[in-house]
């Protein structure tokens, strides 16, 4: 069983009289534990599979299971509770929320997943020591570097233990030796058993992954391991 | 979420936007202030109106009263001789349920005592021994008037407290009965000085020592009164001024009738309706008025002001809630980007709903507590303006009221931005800049 199978997906957007298929027909299993990147140039649709797979968004056509879920006609709080549960997102442009601290940041999905208070800010405090920031707790966003922020971001995804994580570009906005150093923490997160999913434009990140996914024009055009 | 949390995110929400979260809060502080003080100053009327009602003479009275005939009989109008004195001998001797009938007549003239200086000009009135009942009053000293002084005619009178302490003032109300007064000119004896008679709330303030003349008194005609018997007034005081009167046909200025027994009300109507329509040869030229009318009439003008501050009320608490509608649209455009991560790290769509349209009720609130504050002050100042026996009272069902409504329009006001926020597409809030 994987933990992330797709068949025949496809995901049409309308502009107009104009339909754009984002994503055509596309197959694609993994498998729990794999370290993966999509790459595709921009408009090729890999933001539109990640959409799916990170259950932002549902599907035209298909088939997709998730954690051996069913989501292809999922409703709107299966989505919510996939999203929290199950699966952490790093963005490239971090998405903290600036008016809350580092903790608070950290605890976000503990709260929509009905963790008590005390209990939320425990376990946010602990993964700020996992991801190093174990001494800058009550800064708020604004006052980090965005190495720090991504770290901050990291540990949110991490928070409430999900198997998939997920990262859209989670190096864009970072000078190449912070990016490094977020990678590295992509690669020890795939060791201790997280499923990783990066998406990319950047063959060189790709390379980091086990198994790269070449997206075009909403077609898985090639498949290979760097 | 719990309920809780969106409480402190709502809390920190406002708290980082103060200045424009309290001009929005302030159509609602207008209205609940103004609710609450319309409350109160309704509830004051009532209250004013309710010990009036007690202390000036209970349900038993009717008063008799002029009115235009019907047109039907408008043509033989003045086969009726109207209200005389002989109406009140026929209502006594004829209706069996009315225990007392004050017939009155007055006239305005100067009353002072010998070499006292400028005589005042008051009201002199021409009672019966009945008027004692009917007028509720009691003396402080001496008597009132008997049926030898209506039979003799005599020359006595029996003052109000509020003229005794004008004509002999620092004198003990005991020394004053005995001694004369000039009434018109003319030597009256004083064999009673009335009780003074004032509402709870006055007597409160002149034992606190304070002087205040402020509203109208209800009181004042009695504490006023110069009574003197009614045939005295007839024979000595007004024959002067309209020759052609007889005793019998002479027109009444009042008449008022005491029902014995409450439970006899209807039929004590009927009967004094049956004697003044043979009186007056089937002419409807009058009206019995109970003091239940009276009640009714204040009742609805007290409705008149209840309905007209209930409105203007109502009006401020759309007009609040339209801002804060305003407000919270405002505030959810702004905060798209933060609604998309809240979505993306795993927030239903009810989260963020309940989310804002608690914000959108916390404003409200904080809003309906300002106005409470605000109502408090409305309050003392309408205190100082209102009359005396009118005070303004705040009641705590009032406030829950005024709260309530300010709730209630927060809740609706934020329905529209909480299904707007919550209908936000995370991808699209995710991207946006």
């Amino acid at each position: 069983m994987s933990l992330i199978h797709l068949e025949g997906l496809s995901k049409v957007y309308r502009v107009g009289d104009q339909e754009i298929r984002a994503l055509d027909e596309v197959n694609l299993r993994i498998e729990e534990g794999e370290f993966i990147a999509i790459i595709g140039s921009s408009g090729s649709g890999k933001s539109t599979l990640m959409h799916l797979l990170g259950c932002l968004d549902t599907p035209t056509a298909g088939r997709m299971e998730i954690c051996g879920k069913n989501l292809t006609k999922a409703s709107n709080d299966e989505l919510a509770r996939m999203r929290n549960r199950e699966i952490g997102f790093v963005f490239q442009a971090f998405n903290l929320l600036p008016k809350l601290d580092v903790v608070s940041n950290i605890a976000l999905p503990l709260i929509y997943a009905g963790v008590p208070s005390h209990e939320r800010l425990n376990r946010a405090k602990k993964v700020a020591a996992d991801v190093g920031l174990g001494d800058r707790l009550a800064n708020r966003p604004p006052q980090l570097s965005g190495g720090q922020c991504q770290r901050v971001a990291i540990a949110r995804a991490l928070v409430n233990n999900p198997r998939i994580l997920f990262g859209d570009e989670p190096t864009g906005n970072l000078d190449s030796a912070t990016g490094r150093m977020i990678l590295e923490m992509f690669d020890a997160l795939h060791a201790s058993g997280k499923t990783v999913v990066l998406v990319t434009h950047d063959p060189a990140i790709a390379a980091r992954s086990r198994r790269v996914i070449e997206i075009c024009d909403g077609r898985i055009t090639r498949e290979y391991a760097p | 979420m719990n309920p809780l949390v969106a409480i402190s995110i709502g809390l920190r929400e406002i708290a980082a936007h103060k200045f424009r979260t309290c001009l929005s809060m302030l159509g609602i502080v207008l209205g609940v202030s103004s609710l609450i003080a319309t409350m109160a100053l309704t509830r004051g009327i009532e209250e004013g109106t309710r010990i009036f009602m007690q202390q000036m003479g209970g349900l038993e009275l009717v008063s008799i009263v002029n009115k235009e005939p019907s047109s039907k009989k408008y043509e033989f109008a003045n086969l009726s001789p109207g209200r005389t004195l002989r109406d009140a001998e026929a209502i006594r001797r004829s209706a069996s349920f009315i225990s007392h009938v004050s017939p009155e007549i007055s006239l305005n003239t100067a009353v002072a005592i010998e070499g006292g200086g400028n005589p005042d000009r008051r009201v002199v009135r021409g009672v019966y021994p009945d008027h004692f009942v009917i007028g509720m009053h009691k003396v402080a000293a001496g008597r009132f008037l008997t049926p030898l002084d209506i039979e003799c005619g005599s020359r006595c009178t029996v003052i109000g407290d509020t003229v005794a302490k004008k004509l002999w003032p620092g004198i003990p109300t005991q020394l004053i009965v005995g001694k004369t007064i000039l009434i018109d000119n003319r030597p009256f004896l004083v064999v009673g000085v009335l009780a003074l008679y004032e509402m709870e709330e006055q007597a409160r303030a002149r034992r606190a020592g304070k002087r205040s003349n402020r509203g109208w008194d209800p009181f004042r005609s009695k504490n006023e009164a110069v009574l003197v018997p009614f045939t005295t007034m007839f024979h000595e005081l007004r024959s002067g001024a309209f020759p052609l009167d007889s005793l019998e046909t002479m027109k009444l200025e009042t008449l008022t009738v005491r029902v014995g027994d409450l439970n006899n009300f209807d039929s004590a109507l009927g009967q004094v309706r049956a004697v003044l329509d043979i009186n007056h040869r089937g002419v409807d030229d009058f009206n019995l008025e109970t003091r239940q009318d009276w009640f009714d009439r204040m009742e609805s003008s007290v409705r008149a002001t209840r309905l007209s501050g209930g409105l203007l009320a109502a009006i401020s608490l759309v007009v609040g809630g339209i801002g804060i509608m305003n407000i919270m649209l405002a505030s959810i455009s702004e905060r798209v980007r933060e609604i998309g991560i809240r979505l993306a790290v795993g927030a239903r769509q009810r989260d963020i709903f309940w989310q804002i349209l608690i914000e959108s009720i916390l404003v409200s609130f904080l809003g309906g507590l300002l106005g409470i504050l605000a109502s408090l002050g409305l309050i003392e100042i309408l205190k100082n303006i209102a009359p005396e026996q009118n005070v303004p009272v705040l009641t705590p069902d009032a406030i829950l009221l005024a709260v309530g409504f300010a709730i209630a329009a927060g809740l609706l006001s934020g329905l529209y931005p909480a299904a707007k926020a919550s209908g936000i597409d995370p991808i699209t809030a995710l991207r946006y800049e």
